[in-house]
This record gives C-alpha cells, sequence and structure tokens, in this order.
C-alpha cells in the first residue's frame, strides 16, 4: 500500500503523459487526414482547371466562326424552309401514305400466264368463226375469278391438279358465279384439254384454232405441256407477289408446285 | 525583514519620514515587480495559448493554399446558354533580362531571331546591349514557342505565366464584349461597362451572363457580313432585341473586330455602329409617324386619304417621293409605297410639340438608357425644330439616332406599346427587367402590325419576307448628311407579326449597286433580302414555329389599297 502510495504520483504522471500522447497521436492523425483531404481537393482544383483549359481549347477551335466557315465551303446545310416544319404528330402522320390496302371486295384477279401473242393471231388469220369460238373458249377457259372463298379453290385444285387456268380480263363477279364457272371449268379439265389453252407458245394456240374446239389439240398439247410448265410457273410467281389477291396466288402457287410433279 | 524597527522614543521627524519614504519604496517595487511578472507570464501565457491553439486547429507545415477554389483572375462573361464569350486563362510570356544574359550576346541574338521572327537580328541584339533592365518579347506565346526558347538555356530569359484574356469566339459580339488591355483592365464594351463587377474578387467566381445569345449572334453576323461584301458597304450594324423584356438578343457591328487583339483593328472596326453611331434611318420612322398620328386621334383608319402628288413644296423644301402617286392615297398606300409626301402631311397634323414628345417618351431625344458606355446621342434638329423639321421628321430625316434605338423604338411599338429599356443582361433572378412606360396605346400596337406585314407582303419590303415567319417591317434609305449620294440603308422588321416577340434593325452603311439588283441600292435590293434570310435563320432557333396559314388581320389595311397602286 505504501509503495504503491508513493508511486501514486509516478503514476499520476505517467497516465497523464499517456493520456497526452494519445490526444497528441489523435491530432496528429487527424492531420495527416486533413492534409490527405487537402491535396486530394488540390487535385480536383487542378483537375477542374485542366477541364476549363480543354474546353476553352475546344471552344475556341470550335468556334461558331469557324463552324460557319466550314458550312458555307464544305456542308452547305441551309436553313430549314418553312414547309420542313411540323407542328406535331398528326402532320408528321400526314406524310406517311400508307400503301393502299386492296378492298375486301376487290372483284378481280388477273394472273395473266400465256402471253398475249396468241390472241392476235387468229384474229390476224381472219377464220373468225372457228378461231373465234377457239378463242372464246380458251379465253373462256383461262379466265379465273379471285375469291377469297378459300374452300371452293381448294376442292378445284385437288379436283383438277392439272389445269391452270389463267383468267385474263378483270371479270366483276360475286362469288356466287365464282362458283358457277368454277364447275364449268371443271369440265374441260376432265378431258385434259385445258393444256393446250394453258401452253404459251402460239404456235400452239394457233393450231387449237385452226382444229376448232380445245380438245382436239390434246395430242399436240402433251409435249408442249411440258415445256410451257416452265413459263407457267413465271405468272404465277407473279401472282404470289400482287399485293390485290394474296390468296388466289397462294393458292394456284401450292397447285403448280404439285401439278409439274404430277405433270412429270 | 526589511521592516524598519519601530521606534521606542519618538524619533525626529525628519527620521520618521525617511522610514514612511522607504517603506512607499518598497511597495512600490513590490507592486513593479509583481507587474513585470503578470507581463512576461501574460506573454508565456499567450504563446503557449497559440502554439496550443496552433496543434489543435491550426494547419500543417505543407498545407497548400490559395488553390481550394478555382476563382479567375478576372471574371468570365458567358451569353445567355452558357457557352463562354470571354475567359481567363494562364497564357506563357517570354521576358529578357538583358544583365543577366550570360551566354554570348549575338548569337542569342540570332537565335532569338530565328525564333520569333517579329524582330530581326539586329533588334534583338541591340535590345541585349542597351543596359536596360526587361523587355517583354512576346507575350501570350504558343507553348511551341515556349519551348524552344526554353530549350535555349539563357537564364537571362524569363519565362512566365500571367493572366490573359482570351476570348474563344473571336470576333463573335465583339463589340458587346469589347476587349481589355494588356493590364487587365477593361477598355471597351461590357469589360469596361463592368469592369468594377468582373474584377471584384467576391464576384469574380460567378461569371457574367449577358443577353447574348451566340447562335443568334452569329446568324446575324454572319447574314449581315455577306450583305455587306456583296454589296461593298463601308459597315452595317444589326440589332435583334425581345421586345417584350428589352433584351438584346445580338447585336452586331461590322467590320468586325477580333477582340483578342483589339490593337491591329483599325479605329473603323473598333467604332460600334450599333450603338454610338447614329444615323438618319429614313422611311423606317414612317410607322411611328402613323403610330403618333393614330395615337393622338389624327388617323382613325387606314383608310384616311391624304393628297399625294408628284412633288410637295414647303417651306422652300420639295419633298420627293420613289413612287409618286399623283393622287390621293390612303395611310395603308403611303406606307405600302413609303410615301415621303404622305409621311409629310401626316407629321404636320401632329405637330412638332407633339412629335417631340412621343419621340421623347420613346427615348429618341437621349442615349439609350443601358450599361455599354459606347451610347451615341441622337442627333436632333435642336432649336429649329419648326414645321418643316417636323415634316421631315415625320419620314425620318433631320433627326439622327442609332440602329439600337430604332430597335427599342420599334419593340415600343409593337409590345403593346410600352417602352422598356434595352439591357444587355439576361433578364432574369439576379436582374428584373427594367420598368417601363407607356406610349402608344395597345389598340395602336394592334394595328399598326397589318399595316407593317402590308408593307412586306405587298409594298416595298417583298424581299425581305421569310416565308411562314410573318416578318413585318420597313424598309428605311436614307442619304449621308454630308455626301447625299451615299446610303444607308435600313430594315427595321418585327417577326412574327400576328404575335410580335422580336425586333430587328439591319443596317448597311453605303451600300453599292451590283448586277444582280439592276443597280439599285436602296434598302429593298440589299438589306432586305438579308434580313428575309437573316430572320429564317433565327427565327427558329428562337422558337418561333413557322406557319404559312397564320397572319395579323389583314382586314385592316387592304381594304385601303388600291389594285392600280400595284407597280
Amino acid at each position: 500500500m505504501s509503495a504503491a502510495r508513493s508511486f501514486r504520483s509516478v503514476f499520476m504522471v505517467a497516465s497523464c503523459a499517456g493520456a497526452a500522447l494519445g490526444c497528441y497521436l489523435v491530432s496528429l492523425r487527424v492531420a495527416s487526414e486533413r492534409a490527405a483531404l487537402e491535396e486530394v481537393e488540390t487535385r480536383i482544383v487542378l483537375a477542374q482547371r485542366d477541364i476549363r483549359l480543354l474546353q476553352t481549347e475546344i471552344g475556341t477551335r470550335g468556334r461558331l466562326a469557324q463552324l460557319e466557315r466550314w458550312n458555307v465551303r464544305v456542308l452547305a446545310l441551309s436553313a430549314p424552309s418553312a414547309d420542313q416544319f411540323l407542328e406535331g404528330g398528326f402532320q408528321l402522320a400526314r406524310l406517311g401514305r400508307p400503301e393502299p390496302t386492296p378492298a375486301v371486295d376487290a372483284p378481280v384477279v388477273l394472273a395473266s400466264a400465256p402471253a398475249p401473242d396468241p390472241q392476235p393471231a387468229p384474229l390476224v388469220e381472219g377464220e373468225s368463226g372457228a378461231v373465234g369460238a377457239g378463242a372464246n373458249q380458251s379465253a373462256a377457259q383461262l379466265m379465273r375469278e379471285a375469291s377469297f372463298k378459300i374452300p371452293v379453290r381448294e376442292t378445284v385444285a385437288m379436283e383438277e391438279p392439272i389445269a391452270r387456268p389463267q383468267p385474263r380480263k378483270p371479270v366483276e363477279t360475286a362469288s356466287r358465279q365464282t362458283t358457277r364457272k368454277l364447275t364449268e371449268l371443271t369440265k374441260p379439265v376432265e378431258k385434259k384439254t385445258v393444256r393446250a389453252p394453258v401452253a404459251k407458245a402460239p404456235a400452239k394456240t394457233v393450231r387449237a384454232a385452226e382444229t376448232g374446239p380445245a380438245a382436239k389439240g390434246k395430242k399436240a398439247g402433251d409435249k408442249k405441256v411440258e415445256a410451257s410448265v416452265k413459263p407457267v410457273t413465271k405468272p404465277v410467281r407473279l401472282a404470289n407477289v400482287d399485293p390485290l389477291a394474296p390468296l388466289p396466288a397462294k393458292a394456284n402457287s401450292k397447285r403448280t408446285a404439285k401439278d409439274s410433279g404430277s405433270a412429270r | 525583514m526589511n521592516a524598519p524597527t519601530p521606534a521606542l522614543v519618538a524619533s525626529r521627524p525628519e527620521r520618521l519620514r525617511l522610514v514612511g519614504q522607504r517603506r512607499q519604496i518598497l511597495t512600490m517595487m513590490h507592486q513593479r515587480l509583481m507587474f513585470g511578472l503578470l507581463v512576461y507570464g501574460g506573454v508565456i501565457a499567450i504563446i503557449v495559448l497559440r502554439i496550443l491553439y496552433l496543434a489543435a486547429f491550426g494547419d500543417h507545415a505543407g498545407a497548400k493554399r490559395g488553390l481550394t477554389a478555382l476563382v479567375p483572375e478576372r471574371g468570365d462573361i458567358i451569353d445567355r446558354d452558357g457557352q463562354p464569350l470571354a475567359r481567363t486563362i494562364d497564357a506563357w510570356t517570354i521576358g529578357l533580362w538583358p544583365q543577366k544574359v550570360i551566354g554570348d550576346k549575338l548569337n542569342l541574338a540570332r537565335k532569338l531571331a530565328q525564333l520569333m521572327p517579329e524582330k530581326d537580328e539586329a533588334a534583338y541584339f541591340a535590345m541585349l546591349k542597351s543596359g536596360k533592365s526587361f523587355f517583354y518579347l512576346r507575350r501570350r506565346a504558343a507553348p511551341n514557342v515556349v519551348e524552344a526558347v526554353n530549350a535555349l538555356g539563357e537564364p537571362g530569359i524569363a519565362l512566365e505565366r500571367e493572366p490573359d484574356r482570351l476570348y474563344p469566339q473571336t470576333s463573335l459580339a465583339a463589340h458587346v464584349i469589347g476587349f481589355t488591355d494588356t493590364d487587365g483592365k477593361g477598355n471597351a464594351g461590357m469589360e469596361r461597362a463592368m469592369n468594377d463587377r468582373l474584377a471584384d474578387p467576391a464576384m469574380r467566381g460567378q461569371p457574367l451572363q449577358l443577353s447574348i445569345s451566340s447562335r443568334v449572334q452569329q446568324a446575324l453576323e454572319h447574314e449581315l457580313l455577306d450583305a455587306m461584301t456583296k454589296h461593298s458597304a463601308v459597315g452595317g450594324a444589326g440589332v435583334i432585341l425581345d421586345i417584350h423584356t428589352g433584351e438584346i438578343l445580338a447585336m452586331t457591328s461590322l467590320p468586325q473586330l477580333n477582340p483578342n487583339a483589339a490593337g491591329q483593328g483599325s479605329p473603323e472596326a473598333r467604332f460600334n455602329r450599333a450603338t454610338l453611331g447614329v444615323y438618319e434611318m429614313g422611311s423606317t420612322f414612317k410607322p411611328f409617324t402613323v403610330a403618333m398620328a393614330m395615337d393622338a386621334g389624327i388617323i382613325k383608319s387606314f383608310g384616311k386619304m391624304y393628297p399625294c402628288p408628284g412633288e410637295l413644296h414647303v417651306f422652300g423644301r420639295t419633298i420627293n417621293d420613289t413612287h409618286p402617286y399623283n393622287r390621293a392615297c390612303s395611310v395603308a398606300e403611303i406606307m405600302k409605297e413609303s410615301s415621303n409626301i404622305g409621311s409629310a402631311q401626316i407629321a404636320d397634323q401632329i405637330g412638332g410639340k407633339r412629335q417631340r414628345e412621343f419621340l421623347d417618351k420613346m427615348g429618341f431625344l437621349n442615349a439609350v438608357p443601358f450599361e455599354l458606355r459606347e451610347r451615341g446621342r441622337p442627333l436632333l434638329p435642336g432649336n429649329n425644330w419648326g414645321p418643316l423639321e417636323t415634316m421631315t421628321v415625320g419620314f425620318g430625316h433631320s433627326l439622327a439616332v442609332s440602329p439600337l434605338h430604332l430597335a427599342s423604338g420599334y419593340a415600343t411599338l409593337f409590345n403593346g406599346g410600352v417602352y422598356r429599356p434595352p439591357t444587355l443582361l439576361k433578364i432574369g433572378k439576379g436582374h428584373a427587367a427594367g420598368k417601363g412606360h407607356r406610349v402608344f396605346s395597345e389598340q395602336t400596337s394592334y394595328k399598326m402590325r397589318s399595316l407593317l406585314r402590308l408593307v412586306v407582303t405587298e409594298g416595298t419590303g417583298k424581299k425581305a419576307d421569310a416565308p411562314g415567319y410573318r416578318v413585318g417591317g420597313k424598309t428605311g434609305s436614307a442619304e449621308k448628311y454630308y455626301n447625299r449620294s451615299l446610303l444607308v440603308t435600313t430594315f427595321a422588321g418585327v417577326f412574327p407579326m400576328d404575335e410580335p416577340r422580336y425586333a430587328m434593325v439591319m443596317m448597311l452603311d453605303e451600300p453599292k449597286g451590283t448586277a444582280e439588283t439592276f443597280g439599285f441600292r436602296t434598302a429593298a435590293w440589299n438589306v432586305g433580302p438579308a434580313f428575309g434570310r437573316a430572320v429564317s435563320r433565327i427565327a427558329p432557333m428562337l422558337g418561333v414555329s413557322p406557319n404559312k396559314n397564320r397572319e395579323p388581320d389583314m382586314s385592316l389595311v387592304l381594304p385601303f389599297v388600291h389594285e392600280d397602286a400595284k407597280h
């Protein structure tokens, strides 16, 4: 106890010194932190100064007078005219005209397959009666009407896989009529005469006209058809992209694919 | 211890006195000692406290000062969108201390002449030999030159950085911004007008924001410069005002001046034509005359007729028209074909006193009260302001004002009739719009729209039209008073006319006729087309959307324009 008492003053001094040292260390630590912070701040200011310098340089190099000079010499842009301004979304929408969409009851599809040549030829020949009949008949057979009634089409396609009737003129008819004519069409198909009119070659059509009704030209047709299968596919492809009658075109293309296979 | 022993016997009075004195001396010495102790103790305490304070709160030895914030030597100037128009940067300066040069002077002079060829070898050698203490070799030196000079390794050459004023947009709005001298003191323009504000250490951290829009300024300057070169004019001026606030959106004076090297510009280029120059503005004054007459109740409709003979003889003078009517003509026709004769008669009816009052209210009799120091005082007829002068002032002669006056007058006429002082500082939080006062009635202001639109759609200002932007305005071609063969052509206009927002004045000084204009050199042929082009460039920037279906109420004027009057 006495020893402790006698050393008390020493302890006091030591603890005071320790506390003071601790405080000093803390303040030293704070000071060094502060110095680091200042260093960062200084760096920030220096960076800002550099940014400012660079901005000034860029601004000077890209000054408006310089841009104007470039514009006058090279770009030649001019102020937009009054017509180039739009008031709002409606005016903008007015600028873009949509593709004219086909009316649903658009009457016609003309997938003209065999060339227009055959027709003048018979007319020139002068055999009006026979030629006329042949031409009429072939025309009637060639004719096919547009219709969105797919089921009817499909059945037709199934029934006559060979026939490639190409309607030549626009025919305005109701779908009722279409069905009636389709039934008419199916008849010649069975006789396989249809191929003759379908064939593109003008000479053949002429022959058909000479021989009378299309039924007689069937032997000549057999060979020609094979040749004419290729040309036939072309108009079909055209019809495929024809926006006016997407459905019949599709039906046609399917049919031709099958046809060519079966014909061979 | 030193206390005197008490005398047992009564001592002699002198002895007693001596004892008393001693005591007194002793106490005094004590006091002095104590005082000295306190003083030393106090000093030590102060030192200790200071040391403690510094230890606790003071900076350490390595602390850096002065870089905690980026405050330029002189405040920046920016435009209304924040684009810098003037900045202070650190530039290199190359100096020479001839007495500190240690190398071969002739050799050094030779090398300096190679690097900085603005002086020859002999001149550098003379400098080195002169015995003077210091020369500036180059201020604002390019870094590569500084590098090369530094590579000479001569201790007598001083390379220093000093703050330097840079105008990044070079000649753009040079007359508005002004320039500084080598000591960085404002010498012209806003640099001079706002010198205290820009140099104030408390304020210079904040940039000074002008009402100028640099894109609009550029468009105006370009179109005006284009017209000036095309028509070989000696100068030009242009002003665009926001008519509701009085803010100057663009103001230019040509020929151009590069404020980075203002000293190299000619006095002609340093002259601010837009504010300091005063010119007779010619026919552009006529709308004021008509408006005055409407406000005074003289003209109630644009259909009021005046006799318009081929010549008008008054007070020994003859007034002519470029498009004589030789018949009675309506006010609408007078304005459409810019008839001096008609305007003179209207002015005569107004009378000199009323005319002066109106002009005074519009600020045409005094310098424009705004920031720049370069403001011209109008030239007035003064004491000679008689009936003849009243008539000539009525069509813009005998009274010379600056283009800024004119723009301000048009702003007054079309913002509803309220005069507002123009300003070059952006209207906003720190700067409110100037206090206005009414000059014309609102109705007059409204009716005038269609009249000035008529001038552009049907009359002399056709070439100034910018399709869709509803420009209304008036041409003006005045002869110079010292040489009647020289013209000052002006176009003052407002757009969009159905709801006016901006007033613009363009002026060409002494334009010449060209083949393209068939030799004509009146405003309709030179400054008019430039005005139209400028509007079609500037209006979209200012948010005026073009619309070909909108017009002011033209039914006020069209009935009074006779078909046969068309030329």
